[in-house]
């Protein structure tokens, strides 16, 4: 029955080739939307690996002209035990620019393990840091204050660079940089969890975490404080005066971690939906368009089928006929689609795990075969409803 | 001729409403889609207000400094603007402001989010603030290092509320208090260059405006004379760019450009990969992607709807119509769908944008339908009409007589 379906279908190869386009076209476009859509999904799965209720992020402009070290930390320190006076503040941590949600990166490629690793997320926090956002450790420990000793080097990574440097193995004691420059080589004390600190929909990327330093107090521009619930606007505006009055000749601003959460989802979201809404639109429009061309095709070949119910096909036969027909270009339409689709996991080309090419592209295969079954019922149902004797006393 | 055409063409489209449906769905669609965002775009790179003069501007929004292993881009400091950009030539005016920063103030235990920019007196001579109220600051109250300021009119409602004027009035920001010269009309966040909520003199900047540092937050506009004088304050620049002492050893090269409003605005890549041809490629695909699968659907269309009109065509053929003739009847026809597809879709891109501006999705942002956008619609249908007629046309011509007539079902 196939041998004589492919027969049907080259016969009317030119017809066909348009419709076969089509439907390919309409396939990479579900792909791109549903490989999108299935890895912001698999992401928004994962822990957040932080708490963002409840902490205020804090950026200034750098009030402090002296380099020296000393009176540097002495100044920070004093702003900081300002800020603990109040009863409603539970910890504070100053923090590289890139805190989390906040669109800013420093990345840094790195040799760990033999590999030269690339877009190393570098962050910078102090010893309070995992109070304020209540970070956890896999393995090993957070810094205190033996960390700051002279000739120390060590270094805090997330889960996600350790298993892409080491995989599933204990790392605290390794080491990380070229064993050929010792200034640049550092060794674990620990691993913590993941953040997505890029928000919910985004993977957690690969990061370390370093202990601020002298030269990290010299650009210091923000921080994180964790407060108590209850704190509220008229306490915010009590925390403004005493930063204001502490950092001195700064500018000041404060923000919620909630908050920037939710703005940095919409980055993700809004072009997420747009796209949902430019696609469902064309396959729409690509549905209308097939069914109109399905239809017509039986309203030509009613002498066709005609002659077919003649010599004894059953209704159901010939309708299941359209349909099969249907079925198969679509099929031929999605093998080479597939093609292309397989390449993106094959040449890597997003940086996305395969797993997600993978469902991605099966649920593509179903859509657009749900899609031309839909498409192709109504017209196959009307071609079973044609009568032999109607049919070929027309032609 | 074309009557003719044109009445025929609306027979063909009554005789099958719905693939006519189909075909219209289509185009509109696509049209609004393509529409909204030539409006949007059109909105980011064509906006007059406040920066009415642009023919006569080009605009400084970055520094490169080029080391051994890496680069470091960035606004300039305003030192580098006002003593090296200050003493070109050329340039009538040169407007120097800093990237809007935002802080806080608190009112009634209420948090506003207040962005601010320091300006210099050219600033509100280059740029054309609709002034509601008051005037702006002076040249010497800069000078004197004044606590005034010029506020949005949505500062105004947030921080006063419904009031009458608030000319003379104190506005706090920044744990500072601050008097207020003018109410100027807001301004998108999108015209990331001008938009500000409150705009202080540079001189109560709290970081040294004197610092020699050449990385700063200042941009500058540059305003010529006249619109001839702008290739030559161009070069100008680009020259003296080119005599400015490095800062220090690591650094191998500078680069800073004088830029025209879309390249500036546009403000991405580096001194090796440019900018604006990535943001032109994306925009293209994109388009391309849009448009790709409607013209498809509608070839596919057309050609069932030729077949379908064979035996006319066969008879026409018969009676001596050339092939040239009877591809061109059917692309005007294709034309004049895709013109009536158009029509809808511009119908559709006004109840669209209404809505977009009505939901404010970014704030102070209105779109609207202008004499450009509309040209960009017709250019659309045009392609579309041509692109997706001229296969079936072509295939039509190719016709055989003695079967399109045979074939009369």
């Amino acid at each position: 029955m196939f041998k004589h379906l492919l027969k049907l279908i080259w016969n009317k190869k030119k017809q066909n080739f348009l419709l076969i386009s089509e439907i390919l076209f309409s396939f990479m476009v579900i792909f791109a939307v549903f490989t999108f859509g299935i890895y912001c999904w698999d992401n928004y799965k994962q822990p957040m690996g932080m708490e963002y209720e409840n902490v205020l992020a804090v950026n200034f402009t750098n009030p402090v002209k002296t380099t020296n070290a000393d009176s540097l930390r002495l100044f920070y320190e004093t702003v900081k035990r300002n800020l603990k006076s109040l009863p409603e503040v539970d910890e504070v941590s100053y923090a590289s620019v890139n805190i989390p949600f906040s669109e800013s990166t420093i990345n840094n490629s790195m040799d760990i393990n033999g590999k030269n690793i690339r877009q190393i997320n570098e962050f910078s926090g102090e010893d309070s840091y995992p109070g304020v956002v209540n970070l956890k450790m896999a393995e090993g420990r957070w810094y205190n204050k033996q960390d700051g000793l002279p000739g120390t080097r060590n270094m805090v990574i997330n889960r996600a660079l350790k298993e892409k440097a080491f995989g599933d193995v204990p790392v605290v004691g390794k080491f990380l940089g070229d064993p050929a420059k010792p200034s640049e080589r550092f060794k674990i004390i620990g691993v913590i969890e993941n953040i997505k600190f890029n928000g919910d929909y985004q993977s957690p990327a690969l990061a370390i975490y370093k202990r601020m330093d002298t030269a990290g107090y010299k650009w210091v521009s923000n921080m994180l404080i964790k407060v108590r619930p209850s704190a509220d606007a008229a306490f915010e505006s009590r925390l403004y005066k005493t930063l204001a009055n502490s950092l001195n000749n700064a500018n000041v601003e404060i923000e919620h971690l909630a908050n920037k959460r939710i703005s940095i989802n919409k980055m993700t979201l809004v072009p997420m939906i747009i796209l949902s809404i430019v696609a469902g639109f064309l396959i729409i429009n690509v549905a209308l368009g097939l069914f109109g061309v399905l239809w017509y095709n039986i309203n030509k070949r009613r002498g066709e089928i005609g002659l077919r119910r003649a010599l004894g096909a059953t209704g159901n036969g010939v309708s299941s006929q359209i349909v099969w027909e249907a079925m198969i270009l679509a099929t031929f339409s999605m093998i080479i689609g597939s093609f292309f689709a397989v390449q993106f996991p094959l040449l890597n080309v997003f940086d996305l795990p395969a797993m997600v090419y993978i469902i991605a592209l099966l649920a593509s295969v179903l859509f657009i075969y749900a899609l031309v079954l839909v498409c192709s019922l109504y017209p196959g149902r009307q071609a079973a409803a044609i009568y032999p004797a109607v049919a070929l006393h027309e032609e | 001729m074309l009557r003719n055409y044109f009445k025929i063409a609306i027979a063909v489209l009554k005789r099958r409403k719905f693939f006519t449906f189909i075909s219209l769905f289509g185009i509109s669609f696509t049209l609004t889609i393509l529409m909204v965002a030539t409006a949007y775009i059109d909105k980011l790179v064509n906006d007059p207000y406040p920066d009415a003069k642009r023919d006569r501007s080009l605009y400084v929004n970055k520094l490169e400094q080029k080391m051994k292993d890496g680069r470091q881009s960035g606004p300039l400091s305003f030192y580098f603007l006002d003593h090296y950009a200050g003493s070109l030539k050329i340039p009538a005016k040169v407007a120097i402001s800093s990237m809007s920063r935002a802080t806080n103030t608190y009112v009634n235990n209420k948090k506003i989010v207040i962005n601010y920019k320091y300006v210099n007196s050219d600033y509100w001579d280059v740029l054309e603030y609709d002034f509601v109220e008051g005037k702006p600051f002076s040249k010497q109250q800069i000078a004197n290092g004044e606590h005034v300021t010029v506020i949005s009119e949505d500062t105004k409602k947030e921080y006063f509320g419904e009031t009458g004027s608030v000319v003379g009035k104190y506005i706090e920001a920044d744990n500072v208090k601050y008097r207020i010269n003018g109410v100027v009309k807001n301004v998108p966040v999108t015209a990331y260059q001008f938009f500000a909520d409150i705009y202080l003199p540079y001189t109560v900047s709290k970081t040294d405006y004197k610092d020699k540092a050449y990385h700063g937050e200042y941009i500058a506009i540059l305003l010529a004379k006249n619109e001839a004088d702008v290739p030559a304050m161009r070069k100008e620049y680009e020259q003296m760019i080119s005599k400015v002492p490095l800062p220090n050893k690591d650094i191998t090269k500078m680069y800073s450009h004088a830029n025209s409003y879309l390249v500036s605005y546009v403000n991405v890549g580096s001194e090796d990969t440019s900018g604006i041809a990535y943001v032109i490629t994306a925009i293209g695909l994109f388009a391309l992607l849009v448009m790709l699968l409607p013209t498809l659907n509608l070839v596919n269309i057309n050609i069932t709807r030729i077949m379908e009109r064979s035996s006319e065509i066969g008879v026409r053929k018969a009676f001596g119509a050339s092939s040239r003739t009877l591809v061109y009847q059917f692309i005007v026809e294709n034309l004049i769908l895709t013109l009536i597809g158009g029509l809808i879709g511009v119908l559709l891109t006004f109840i669209v944008i209404r809505v977009l501006n009505n939901a404010q999705l970014i704030d102070n942002l209105y779109l609207t339908i202008n004499f450009t956008v509309l040209l960009y619609a017709l250019a659309i249908c045009v392609f579309f009409g041509l692109f997706s007629g001229v296969y079936p046309a072509w295939r039509m011509s190719k016709l055989n007589v003695v079967t399109a007539l045979r074939q009369n079902n």
